[in-house]
């Protein structure tokens, strides 16, 4: 109670203390940029931030979006994290559909693929949450439960001194979110949800944390094509700031995450 | 219930969250606060993202820490710190390293900046030392 009543008041506070704050004046070196912190865990936006930024620009047809089922028996420790990632990210666009049953089962396959991670038990247990919000149409948790299902996957990776595949989990959502983002806004272009599509530093990241994984896991043929796919990538999302993509920028980029993601679900990896 | 919710999501963010290295005493404390600035936000529709980043703070310097954003989110970036910090000031920067004009709250070693990206991104958050001495931080952010 006194918890509630002291967040109230924040709250209060928040309100009434609102005003324009910082001066403009202010300005950052370039060095001083180059030194700023980048980390997984709060540089890289989450699938669901991706979804809410284009759905401010009207309805989007999210079942329109679904994939079938992709095979969740892959050999591959690298492909398995990669589709560990892509199917998060599809967790959340059923959330935005709002559909119980496809959450449920994708639930079920990210269980699947994180088990032949060996990752941990503790996970079964997100499992039955994911199904009990589902069945409550209970979709703000749900998202919540996403987020820390990925994170609690990444956890354990990192305990299990699999801290390189963490990268690629999170490179496997981005993929999958943006094939998503691109193919809802070819379907009805606007220019305003193609300005999300502008992320060259998060790609430039990305890219730089697999060049920092082993030597062994960088020379496997899946991770070194998305790594190298990923550096055209990076050109085809980097927009000037003042310009929206045209629908012809918006397919590129679509049909290059489209052939990252056929070749990371695809059973038989690239030789 | 609904009022719950907040502290339930921040708990549960609390609990989750996946720790770059092992956390202080300090940093944790720090981190409990900064969720309890964003969970006020929480009550106007904003998400906690599931993510965050503690360092320390030393006088008459900042922490930045890169950010990327969509343009068309709106954004709450909640700091928190502890003793000897004394106070604290979170701003925002374009790519360019240019401040922008952000919305702002500040209670002593507490505090948060809110804005709107015009353009999607990289923004750099920084989180200054206005007064006190060296200590622990804690950065999160929330977006609707």
């Amino acid at each position: 109670m006194i918890r509630l009543a002291r967040l109230g008041m924040l709250a209060f506070f928040t309100g009434v203390s609102l005003a324009v704050g910082a001066e403009e004046s202010g300005h950052l070196t370039a060095d001083q940029l180059a030194k700023a912190v980048r980390s997984d865990s709060i540089s890289i936006p989450t699938p669901g931030e991706l979804f809410a930024a284009l759905g401010k620009t009207g309805k989007t047809n999210w079942s329109g979006q679904y994939r079938g089922p992709i095979p969740v028996t892959y050999q591959n420790r690298a492909q398995i994290a990669l589709n560990l990632g892509g199917l998060i990210a599809d967790g959340f666009i059923a959330v935005e559909a709002k559909d119980s049953q496809q959450i449920k089962n994708i639930g079920s396959d990210i269980i699947k693929l994180a088990k032949a991670l060996g990752v941990s038990e503790k996970l079964l247990g997100r499992g039955n949450s994911i199904n009990e919000f589902a069945d409550n149409n209970e979709w703000d948790t749900l998202q919540e439960e996403l987020e820390a299902t990925q994170n609690e996957v990444k956890l354990s990776m990192q305990s299990h001194a699999d801290q390189d595949l963490v990268i690629l989990v999170t490179l496997g959502g981005w993929i999958r979110g943006t094939q998503v983002v691109t193919s809802a806004i070819i379907q009805k272009y606007d220019e305003r949800s193609a300005r999300v599509l502008r992320q060259p530093a998060l790609v430039h990241f990305m890219q730089s944390k697999i060049n920092e994984v082993s030597p062994e896991l960088r020379g496997e043929p899946l991770v070194k094509d998305v790594s190298q796919q990923l550096g055209e990538i990076e050109k085809l999302v980097s927009f000037p700031p003042d310009k929206a993509p045209t629908v012809e920028d918006v397919r590129k980029v679509n049909e290059a995450v489209g052939k990252a993601m056929t070749e990371i679900q695809s059973k038989e990896p690239p030789k | 219930m609904k009022r719950c919710l907040p502290i339930f999501l921040s708990l549960f963010v609390l609990g989750t969250s996946i720790p770059v290295r092992a956390q202080t005493d300090a940093e944790v404390r720090a981190r409990k606060d900064a969720l309890d600035v964003a969970a006020a936000f929480s009550n106007d529709g904003f998400k906690i993202r599931d993510g965050h980043w503690c360092g320390v703070l030393k006088p008459h310097d900042h922490v930045l820490v890169a950010v990327n954003l969509y343009a068309g989110n709106q954004y709450w970036f909640s700091a928190g710190a502890v003793e000897p910090v004394k106070k604290i000031a979170v701003s925002v920067y374009d790519e360019t390293g240019k401040q922008v004009t952000t919305e702002s709250y500040n209670d002593a070693e507490k505090a948060a900046a809110g804005f709107s990206p015009p353009n999607s991104g990289q923004y750099f958050v920084s989180v200054d030392l206005v007064e006190g001495e060296e200590g622990s931080f804690c950065l999160v952010y929330s977006y609707k």
